[in-house]
């Protein structure tokens, strides 16, 4: 099974994703309920990519400041909406809905 | 009892707060000093500018987007995490089972809030 | 007065935000509904140039970079300009980025 197939067994899943380093869309699926498409992932993917380097700068600055670790690398980022979740981690995404969100679980599949 | 008050009460959670959208104003509790409460409000807050910028553009062109309004969202590091829904923000410890606990509190409490005020 | 602007070349869009984000005015080759997006949109960046500004501010303690004075996206065709409440439009190829960041900071003063 790819590991795209294992992320749409999450509970809630409505979508996978892969995407480059730039945030560029590579692979993706998309459950038969969902209306989300390629473009709105690719969209997603954007988003995490430019989260994670602000978080970082974040992390790399509360590090040195603070001198509290921790942070550094930053592993993850999630998008809450109202009734939707998108968790990625720099690689790979996963849109949950909220109400059966396991964002351990998520990020746990996210790093297998 | 305010949100962040009752996350900071929570095993494992290591400071809670609220921040105000506009202004320099916060509210904390837990393991922070001031200037660390202080500097954290900022930090969230620019993110939440960030999030509800980035959910306005992801949603300008499709119907029924699934992220519209922005909630809140999470950065996970190797030891701790930082958990964000509407203007309360919590840092925690990675333990097995924490961040489902804070986030179903955080969305449960804040599910009403959808204004950036 | 915010008209000033297009006359400089390759400035094809020139619009003016409120602090909420709603357009005041706006000119150029663009729509109604396309203005209101470009100025909710500049509104949003300008908030979020400030929060990260803040934070370099907050994380380095060195002066002289905050409040921004404005920004710019460069792409490969074209910018986005903005200081102070007003954004503008320009063709990489024609515009001058310096003439219109200089244009820009003298008329966001009135």
């Amino acid at each position: 099974m790819s590991s795209l197939d294992s992320l749409m067994n999450l509970q809630g899943a409505a979508a996978a994703f892969e995407y480059s380093d730039r945030g560029e869309l590579t692979d993706h699926r998309i459950s038969e309920q969902s209306n989300l498409t390629a473009d709105a992932l690719d969209l997603l993917a954007h988003v995490f990519v430019a989260n994670i380097c602000i978080a970082t700068m974040q992390a790399r600055g509360w590090e040195k400041t603070t001198g509290q670790g921790g942070f550094y690398p930053v592993q993850g980022f999630t998008l809450v909406g109202l009734e939707w979740s998108a968790v990625g981690n720099g690689r790979r995404g996963v849109v949950l809905r909220n109400d059966k969100a396991d964002f351990e679980a998520a990020y746990a599949a996210l790093d297998s | 009892m305010s949100v962040y008050s009752e996350l900071a009460g929570m095993q494992g959670v290591i400071a809670a707060g609220e921040y105000a959208y506009r202004g320099d104003r916060y509210n904390y509790k837990g393991q922070l000093s001031d200037e660390m409460a202080r500097m954290a409000s900022i930090m969230c807050r620019a993110t939440t500018m960030g999030t509800h910028m980035q959910v306005g553009i992801l949603c300008a062109n499709s119907e029924n987007c699934p992220f519209d309004p922005a909630h809140g969202w999470v950065v996970r590091g190797p030891e701790f995490t930082v958990c964000v829904v509407a203007n309360v923000f919590c840092f925690l410890r990675n333990e097995a089972g924490l961040l489902n606990r804070v986030m179903k509190h955080m969305q449960d409490r804040l599910a009403d809030v959808e204004e950036m005020v | 007065m915010i008209k000033r602007l297009l006359a400089l070349d390759g400035v094809s869009v020139v619009c003016q935000f409120r602090d909420d984000g709603a357009l005041v005015e706006g000119y150029g080759v663009l729509g109604e509904e396309m203005m209101g997006r470009l100025a909710k949109f500049a509104h949003d960046y300008k908030r979020m140039v400030q929060g990260n500004t803040d934070q370099f501010s907050m994380f380095t303690q060195l002066p002289g970079w905050t409040p921004p004075g404005g920004w710019i996206v460069r792409g490969t065709m074209a910018s986005v300009c903005s200081v102070g409440n007003l954004v503008c439009f320009v063709d990489n190829r024609e515009a001058s980025l310096n003439e219109v960041m200089k244009e820009l900071a003298e008329v966001s003063r009135y």
